[in-house]
């Protein structure tokens, strides 16, 4: 690949790129993103290309293996062009079939379409799936058109036009005021005016400067960053190229997670094309800025998230938080002014170069600008990665995006903001999706995860079960946090266990207090969210854990006991076949018997009745 | 400057000061346990929080690694920190209920005792002064932390022996909680630097105040043993010592100075008790010397005045007390009496008897000598009134039984061999010279004796002046002797020395030696033989030139001069031959009359 010299050199590249690809002919990508690929994509693109060779028409339909398209609930999914024929669930075995059928005969095939699970309704083209169709895909929107590992298909989608616009006529001043008017904050957490950031870091005298992409998401069920790692890794070069280019930095590291491979190869890959092509590395397009990206693979602990542990850990020291002041844009990596972003502010970058700071700053609300990736997991029909613009409510989310709760059953609460976010409850769902809004009831935007909760669900278990993630990924370094949350964790298993004491609500309460106040970095400081949100919220669901000693959603084991409702029971003897412990005793047509003693309340049982004979009080 | 208020009070501090500098400049309190002056603030026990109220909104910070900032307001007790801070130190002191800088913190807090169960098998609060004393400090890094979150806990790598560690034992000093143990970290034989004098009964750190009583009273550093100046780091003692008193460059200096008389009051050391091996002398370590035990006794010495073993602190019930350890003793030891021991093993068993009444001294002796006044009425109380018990004979082993000993002598009173069991053993060892009092003396050509005592020129008529003119003897230097006869020594060497300068003159000796300084060739033969140094060349005179006043007469120069040029005053040959013709006439007149 030759480099690009300059900047006429790049448009001209990207003129061919985009001539070879304007061509309305019919092709099929399918989704390669990890949550597809666990379901068999591999085996489904390998045979879309078998079957095209075999069929000699490999020439005139191209099959393309892409990043993720966000609903990894239904894949593999596959989606033929021009008409974005919508595929779920697709098999190898039923390549052939689309290929004679769709690709051939341009014929529909009905059930491989997804059906609503609302109106029941057959989907045939990808945008009017409803999960689609309330998101605003923007910097998610390319993941399903590219192959992340060919550059040509980023350039050919505007790929890097940002980049060349910026070193062709944009001053470092000029970038940071179109970051400034779009109005972009850090989409990793806090969200710290982004423009900010990088004025701050580019102000300070100390040199060299360093850019950070921060890919190490930890949070459980989030995979926002991997999958746009996997999916679009370009697209983060160009956006950091970018900030590097305003704050004056020509050395950058991304930190992503060891346990993301596929994020790890094609970021690798993508550093590698773009160092070819001259879009990277010395004298980029042949002017004066030269950037150099570097890969640093974390060895996955939670707490180097924050900014200051991800620092120690490139540094090759432990990953540990330390004080701020100062801040890395004072003081950095190495000592060095640094500026640290997250993946989605990145890959928001281009696209707001690209299409003007007014167009990204009329999405979203007053102070939160621009789409927001979340990654919809739980009690919810469609699960999976979706983009919404801010300001959409979480009713809207969950209902119309999320296609509500599985089962009939009624929405209870939703999580936002990952392990350390706050639980909102169903009463709030009204509220739009914007940084203060969610701090205003106790949660935070976070990295935008979002659990949505049934009425099965126990608050308090809920809450203990967040904690001990928070307690396990602590680094353990200041006495709050350490000592502080693990004894939150002990209240909170009590209660859970049945040992729940009066004025525990109130101990919970001045801890989580004392950790919120006195912890050294983030991960402490709102280690304590669900706690206190669901005893803000749910406080009843306490008292009835301490008072009664009772789980009022029969999550809490200690709490509940399986029986046979005598008048249902059938004696099928389908509880006792299942039982693991060997609880269940009965003859066949006689009433069952649940031995308490032996009962370790997993709940098979319940389960597998078809009768409602188990019964859990 | 900066300005800011200080629990209302507006302050002003240098810029780059912290909130915990700063309030300590304007005397608030705050407490602290992570912290420490030396390393950069670690900020990690929150012990120290303050609530910082900044353009109208407040916030909680630690103090000490916190700057302030201009225009904001500090409340360093206000509710919110008193109440967080009290949240915290119980959590702390859950981990560290038996620390007392934790537990002084708490009571001051109004924290009694935590609401929380331990949870962790050691006292470690985690506040890492040990591991940062270690890395930054010491730069040696034998220790660090391992495992996070409440599983976080500090040890050595993989949790064996460090190679690396020096065993400076800076991690143990530094632990608010006494966890850290160095024999914990490194199998290396710990040597602690032990207190020369408490006798080596106690510890001292490198940098320390030789006795209380020191002049100039100022610190010094054991060069030895600093770790500075063993391997170029720390420098801990430099960061913490405010008026910048530290100088590691300073050396010791020597000053000359012309003096006109030296009395010489070297002192004594006793004989070393790792010589005495029946009595297992260095071995064990309750058999200690009078010297020991005199510290012991102090109310400043390492027991504050108790008596505790050195093994384990017991309160021994039964004292031993032997006499004539290495005095006494030609055969083996020295065979002079040390003249002293008797007397003070009295003093020790009736103060150990004081300190405690259920005690039972028992001194062993081959017989007591109390030559001075008032020695035998004191002798005689100790053993009719305080009951010290006497046994007459030397023991002649000490055996290991148990956690005691067993005295294993011969009462020579009775001639029965007997053996008592005891807890300590005293030892009254020998008065022997202050170690490199002779090489000193050889140095001041002043004679000393056999066992290396200064000699005096004549035992009865010139007890206190030494054979060299102008060198006076003072206490043990010259021979052992108690207190009372040291204080009438040195009296009587200091009249010496006022007498010699009164008189304004110096008598010389009769046959003192001149130079015929016609005949003197400069050759220096003479300079290289007198031992006094009396001698010197004159350049301008051609020929060697002698003090009369540094002249003590003894002729080695006139034996040495191959010229004949030095001769000694009326000693000449010519004197001598008269003298040699005048016996022999003698003779002959005995022999004629014969």
């Amino acid at each position: 690949m030759a480099k690009l010299a300059n900047i006429g050199d790049f448009e001209k590249l990207m003129e061919t790129v985009k001539a070879g690809r304007e061509s309305s002919a019919r092709s099929v990508t399918v989704c390669c993103g990890t949550g597809c690929v666990a379901s068999g994509a591999h085996d489904v693109i390998a045979k879309f290309q078998e079957e095209l060779k075999t069929r000699k028409i490999d020439a005139e339909i191209s099959s393309k293996a892409t990043g993720c398209h966000g609903f990894c609930e239904r894949g593999p999914l596959v989606v033929v062009f021009p008409d974005r024929i919508f595929y779920q669930r697709v098999s190898a075995e039923d390549v052939p079939e689309i290929v004679d059928e769709t690709l051939v005969k341009d014929k529909v095939i009905e059930r491989l379409l997804y059906s609503d699970p609302v109106s029941d309704e057959k989907i045939t083209h990808e945008p009017d799936v409803q999960f689609y169709k309330r998101q605003q895909r923007i910097i998610f929107g390319s993941n399903g058109m590219i192959d992340p590992t060919d550059m040509d298909d980023y350039i050919g989608l505007d790929g890097y036009a940002a980049l060349a616009k910026v070193l062709s006529d944009h001053s470092s001043d000029d970038v940071l005021d179109v970051i400034e008017r779009s109005g972009l904050r850090g989409r990793g957490g806090a969200g710290f005016p982004t423009s900010r950031k990088w004025r701050i870091t580019g102000a300070q005298e100390a040199t060299p400067k360093y850019v950070i992409c921060n890919a190490d998401e930890g949070d459980p069920g989030a995979f926002q960053d991997r999958s746009l790692c996997e999916g679009n890794p370009h697209s983060i070069l160009e956006g950091m190229a970018i900030g590097a280019y305003a704050i004056g930095a020509s050395e950058a590291y991304i930190y992503v997670r060891a346990e993301y491979p596929l994020a790890c190869k094609h970021l690798e890959i993508a550093i590698n094309q773009a160092e070819d092509r001259g879009l990277l590395g010395d004298n980029i397009l042949g002017t004066n800025f030269s950037l150099k990206i570097h890969i640093k693979k974390g060895a996955g602990a939670f707490v180097c998230g924050e900014e200051s542990a991800l620092i120690a850990s490139i540094e090759g020291k432990p990953g540990e938080p330390i004080p701020r002041p100062p801040y890395p844009a004072e003081k950095g990596l190495w000592g060095r002014p640094t500026n640290i972003n997250n993946v989605k502010t990145w890959a928001s970058v281009p696209y707001i170069i690209n299409r003007g700071a007014d167009w990204f700053a009329g999405i979203g609300t007053e102070k939160s600008k621009g789409t927001m990736i979340f990654s919809l997991v739980g009690k919810v029909n469609n699960t999976g990665l979706v983009e919404v613009p801010m300001g959409m409510t979480l009713k809207e989310l969950v209902e119309e995006i999320g296609g509500g709760i599985p089962g009939g059953k009624k929405l209870k609460a939703v999580q936002t903001g990952g392990p350390s976010g706050g639980c909102i409850p169903s009463e709030l769902m009204t509220i739009p999706i914007d940084y203060e809004e969610l701090a205003k009831v106790g949660s935070m935007m976070g990295s935008g995860g979002c659990v949505v909760m049934d009425e099965d669900t126990c608050m308090v278990d809920v809450a203990r079960y967040f904690l001990s993630f928070t307690v396990a990924e602590s680094c353990g370094k200041c006495t709050p946090c350490r000592e502080g949350n693990g004894r939150l964790l002990d209240i909170l298993v009590r209660i859970c266990g049945g040992d729940g004491k009066e004025g525990d609500i109130e101990l919970l309460k001045e801890l989580a207090g004392a950790i919120t106040d006195g912890s050294l970095c983030a991960l402490g400081k709102t280690a304590p969210n669900p706690v206190l949100t669901t005893i803000e919220y749910f406080r009843d669901e306490y008292e009835a854990h301490i008072k009664d000693k009772c789980c009022p959603a029969k999550v809490c084991k200690s709490l509940i006991t399986y029986s046979i409702v005598a008048d249902n029971c059938t004696g099928c003897l389908a509880c006792l076949k299942a039982c693991p412990a060997g609880a269940v005793s009965g003859e066949k047509k006689q009433v069952h018997v649940i031995d308490q003693a032996k009962c370790t309340k997993c709940g098979a049982c319940y389960e597998v009745c078809k009768f409602e004979a188990v019964s859990v009080e | 400057m900066i300005t800011f208020k200080l629990n209302g009070t507006e302050v002003e501090v240098e810029e780059g000061t912290t909130i915990l500098e700063a309030a300590k400049e304007h005397g608030v309190e705050i407490p602290t346990l992570c912290y420490h002056p030396a390393f950069e603030p670690y900020q990690v026990c929150r012990v120290c929080l303050v609530e910082v109220i900044k353009d109208g909104q407040s916030k909680l910070v630690p103090s000490c690694g916190y700057k302030v900032e201009e225009g904001t307001e500090v409340l360093t007790h206000s509710e919110l920190v008193l109440k967080r801070r009290r949240t915290i130190v119980e959590l702390i002191l859950a981990e560290a209920p038996n620390s007392e800088r934790v537990l002084a913190i708490a009571k001051d807090l109004g924290i009694e005792k935590s609401r929380f169960e331990s949870k962790r098998e050691k006292e470690c609060i985690l506040c890492g002064l040990c591991v940062n004393a270690c890395n930054d400090i010491i730069k040696v890094g034998a220790i660090g932390f391992a495992k996070r979150g409440t599983q976080r806990e500090i040890t050595t790598p993989y949790g064996e022996f460090s190679d690396v560690c020096s065993t400076c034992g800076a991690c143990a000093s530094l632990c608010p909680t006494g966890v850290i143990k160095v024999e914990e970290i490194s199998d290396s034989e710990i040597k602690p630097i032990l207190s020369e004098f408490d006798a080596n009964l106690s510890q001292r750190p490198c940098i320390y105040v030789p006795f209380p009583q020191a002049v100039p009273n100022r610190p010094v550093i054991d060069r030895e043993n600093c770790m500075y100046f063993k391997t170029g780091e720390c420098r801990i003692c430099e960061i913490v010592c405010q008026p910048e008193a530290i100088k590691y460059d300073q050396d010791e200096e020597i000053t000359e100075e012309e003096v006109g008389a030296v009395i010489v009051a070297t002192g004594y050391d006793l004989y070393p008790i790792e010589r005495m091996k029946e009595y297992g002398g260095g071995e064990y370590t309750d058999v200690i010397d009078g010297l020991q035990f005199e510290r012991l006794l102090s109310a400043s010495g390492p027991t504050q005045g108790e008596v505790r073993r050195p093994s384990d602190g017991r309160i021994p019930k039964r004292v031993a007390f032997f006499a004539c350890v290495g005095s006494r003793d030609p055969e083996h030891h020295c065979s002079y009496c040390s003249k002293i021991c008797c007397m003070y093993m009295v003093k020790h068993a009736l103060l150990y008897k004081e300190r405690v009444p259920d005690g039972e001294p028992v001194i062993f002796s081959i017989d007591v000598r109390t030559s001075g006044k008032g020695y035998e009425e004191f002798y005689t109380r100790a053993k009719e009134e305080a009951g010290i018990i006497y046994i007459r004979g030397k023991p002649s082993r000490i055996i290991k039984e148990g956690d005691g000993y067993e005295v294993w002598a011969i009462n020579t009173v009775t001639g029965k061999q007997i053996r008592v069991r005891c807890d300590m053993v005293v030892l009254s060892t020998a008065i022997i010279p202050t170690v490199g009092a002779p090489e000193l003396a050889r140095e001041m050509r002043i004679p000393v004796d056999e066992h290396g005592f200064l000699s005096e020129v004549h035992p009865k008529l010139r007890p206190v002046e030494s054979l060299v003119r102008g060198f006076f003897l003072a206490g043990c230097s010259q021979a052992p002797k108690d207190i009372p006869d040291t204080v009438a020594q040195a009296s009587a060497a200091a009249s010496k020395v006022l007498e010699m300068f009164a008189r304004g003159e110096i008598l010389a000796e009769p046959h003192i030696v001149w130079v015929d300084e016609d005949k003197c060739a400069t050759c220096k033969v003479c300079i290289d033989a007198c031992p006094y140094e009396a001698r010197e060349l004159d350049e301008e005179k051609k020929a060697v030139v002698v003090s009369d006043a540094l002249c003590q007469g003894c002729g080695c120069c006139v034996a040495a001069c191959p010229t004949g040029a030095t001769r000694q005053k009326n000693l000449d040959d010519e004197q001598l031959s008269r003298m040699v013709e005048a016996i022999f006439e003698q003779e002959k007149e005995h022999s004629g009359s014969d």
